[in-house]
């Protein structure tokens, strides 16, 4: 058994999410659970195309199931969608560094996601929700292109329902079916109020979203050790090694994808 | 460790003995008109002084092509991973490229063991000979501090005129030659003493200048990181990869599958890749996260004498000079770019 070699899993479930996303609930062979943290990614291997790194979107648990919410982009995110329920896959991981989600108990937490960014920041919400009496405050900003590419729709429903739980989504182009806010994602910061000392604020969304996101909080004073990013990058073997994956001279499949800003704020590469 | 003398006739008999009964010994020989490290019939065939061979003996240890994992899809399907060596031989190799393989040790051993590599690497035995000479125009590893292994050799020889003077490396090493080695006394010390003298003096006029210092090189980088010199340079890249193919610590890889026709087996093997080429970062939605050219030069520079020379305490590279003389553009050269950005700062 070496560090390359996958794990037998089963796909159990295949959800239609929206035209592009795919929510894929899988089990390992091995019955063992994947035991990760939230930000944390597997590296997903569909026989004779290659891998992909996905992000996991549910939350830590002691079962042997986990789901990956999959955009159909390249070679096998493809391949992937072509597989259903009882097939199987292989699956490395989990690698990197997530959320110790013990670090933020007792804290207020500010999510913010944009499009796909909220697959893995799923992972983490579904964790601080479940046990929602360990946190204070809790915010959830969720931006997408349009409101057919809203993911997780039955969930978010819950979450605007909740009496604990501050939500606020947007689209950058509305339709007549939505009654929301229209507009990039800092357009929802006016609507929320929140103590910039006490507040973690968790950012996961697409590469151009973190410098506006992270020039609003720094508006509203939120000290740079309270923001967290999740970085995409070219996580290619999982294990440190083959580089891809590099942002000067820190691997991201190792020290990431969650960093906390403070800690990558000097890295011309990063953001 | 210990240092002997051996004889060069033994030394060639018990190598030759070793090839008589199957042994694979790898040396630096002659192909067309340039030298490529390949397996030897004969102890003849070794080329001892140049020229330097196109690329490195790192492919034995850490082969261009190797398959990691193997699998079939029947009913079910089965994965297997696939760990290979051959017990090898790697004779005649320069300070450089032990160097090279030592800095490779460590990348490999560091965390989550790459086995592949660490038992290729635990199969060779690495018989070193230093360099009297210096191999090519390109090469700067006096400047480099690497005329003389740090480590990751079995055996290392010097030529002493009949006889090679031996520093024994590891404990397989000795074994080896042990039917054949004499004790050293003062003398010999002496003469090796003033045989690397005359080295370094003819190294040191022979080869071009570092004007930094080597310890200096991290801050150096780190300074310059916004230094035009990466676009100037990179605007005549032709972003081809030759300089990380061709070098003795790069490391880097890409996974590809292969698939038999019959769909139901197949294999993941992995291949050199390089920071140089476009595609390195290119994900799935078409981006690309290092796509100037100038911005790869200085990541290839930087893990060479900033990354990695930070992390691990020792430069990244070891003055082979091969990348020089591969690029076609002249742009790559570690020991050019840092001269040149050592030379605009004292402008300033």
């Amino acid at each position: 058994m070496t560090v390359y070699k996958p794990e037998i899993a089963k796909i159990k479930k295949v959800e239609q999410l929206t035209k592009t996303e795919r929510l894929f609930d899988i089990e390992l062979l091995s019955g063992k659970s994947l035991d990760h943290q939230p930000g944390q990614f597997v590296e997903v291997y569909v026989f004779g195309v290659g891998e992909a790194p996905i992000s996991i979107s549910s939350e830590p648990s002691k079962q042997p199931t986990f789901q990956l919410c999959v955009r159909a982009v390249g070679n096998v995110t493809n391949a992937l969608h072509n597989k259903r329920a009882g097939e199987k896959i292989g699956i490395r991981g989990p690698y990197g560094k997530g959320f110790e989600y013990e670090y933020f108990i007792g804290k207020d937490i500010l999510f913010i996601a944009g499009g796909l960014g909220l697959a893995p920041l799923r992972s983490f919400i579904r964790a601080v929700l479940n046990s929602r009496g360990d946190y204070g405050k809790v915010y959830i900003l969720y931006g997408a292109r349009r409101p057919q590419e809203l993911l997780f729709r039955d969930e978010l429903k819950e979450w605007e329902a909740r009496k604990d739980v501050e939500y606020h989504a947007t689209v950058d182009v509305g339709d007549e079916t939505w009654q929301g806010n229209v507009g990039v994602i800092t357009t929802l910061f006016p609507d929320i109020r929140f103590d910039p000392r006490k507040t973690q604020a968790i950012i996961i969304g697409p590469p151009v979203m973190y410098r506006f996101v992270i020039n609003e909080l720094k508006n509203r004073r939120v000290p740079d050790e309270n923001i967290w990013i999740s970085l995409e990058r070219k996580m290619k073997c999982g294990v440190g090694k083959c580089g891809h994956c590099q942002i000067n001279n820190v691997y991201v499949c190792q020290e990431g994808p969650v960093f906390n800003y403070k800690q990558i704020k000097s890295l011309p590469e990063a953001i | 460790m210990k240092s002997y003398l051996v004889s060069k006739g033994d030394f060639l008999e018990l190598i030759d003995g070793m090839i008589e009964n199957g042994k694979e010994v790898v040396a630096p020989v002659k192909q067309e008109n340039q030298a490529n490290f390949k397996r030897i019939k004969s102890t003849k065939d070794i080329l001892w002084s140049g020229p330097q061979t196109v690329i490195s003996p790192k492919g034995f240890v850490f082969p261009q092509e190797e398959e990691l994992i193997e699998y079939e899809v029947e009913d079910g399907i089965w994965v297997g991973s696939k760990v290979e060596a051959k017990s090898t031989v790697l004779l005649g190799i320069h300070p450089c490229d032990i160097n090279g393989i030592a800095l490779l040790d460590k990348v490999f051993a560091e965390k989550n063991l790459d086995e592949n590599y660490l038992k290729k690497r635990e199969s060779a035995t690495i018989i070193g000979v230093e360099c009297l000479t210096p191999c090519s125009p390109e090469s700067f590893c006096y400047r480099k501090g690497s005329v003389l292994p740090w480590d990751g050799f079995d055996l290392f020889l010097t030529d002493v005129g009949d006889d090679f003077f031996v520093e024994v490396g590891s404990e397989a090493g000795k074994t080896l030659i042990s039917g054949i080695s004499r004790k050293t006394i003062q003398s010999d010390a002496k003469k090796l003493k003033k045989i690397r003298e005359k080295r370094d003096n003819l190294f040191a006029k022979k080869q071009r200048k570092l004007k930094p210092k080597l310890e200096e090189l991290p801050k150096l980088l780190k300074e310059n990181y916004d230094s035009p010199i990466w676009d100037e340079r990179g605007a005549k890249c032709f972003g081809c990869g030759s300089c990380n193919m061709v070098c003795p610590t790069c490391y880097c890889f890409d996974v590809r599958d292969c698939v038999e026709i019959n769909l139901k087996k197949g294999s993941r093997s992995r291949f050199w890749d390089g920071c140089m080429l476009t595609d390195f970062t290119r994900i799935a939605s078409g981006e690309i996260f290092r796509e100037e050219r100038g911005a790869r030069l200085r990541h290839r520079t930087n893990r060479k004498d900033f990354y990695l020379f930070e992390k691990w305490g020792r430069t990244f590279c070891t003055g082979c000079g091969r990348c020089g003389k591969a690029c076609l553009t002249k742009i790559v050269d570690p020991l050019d770019i840092e001269n040149e950005l050592y030379g605009r700062k004292g402008r300033r």
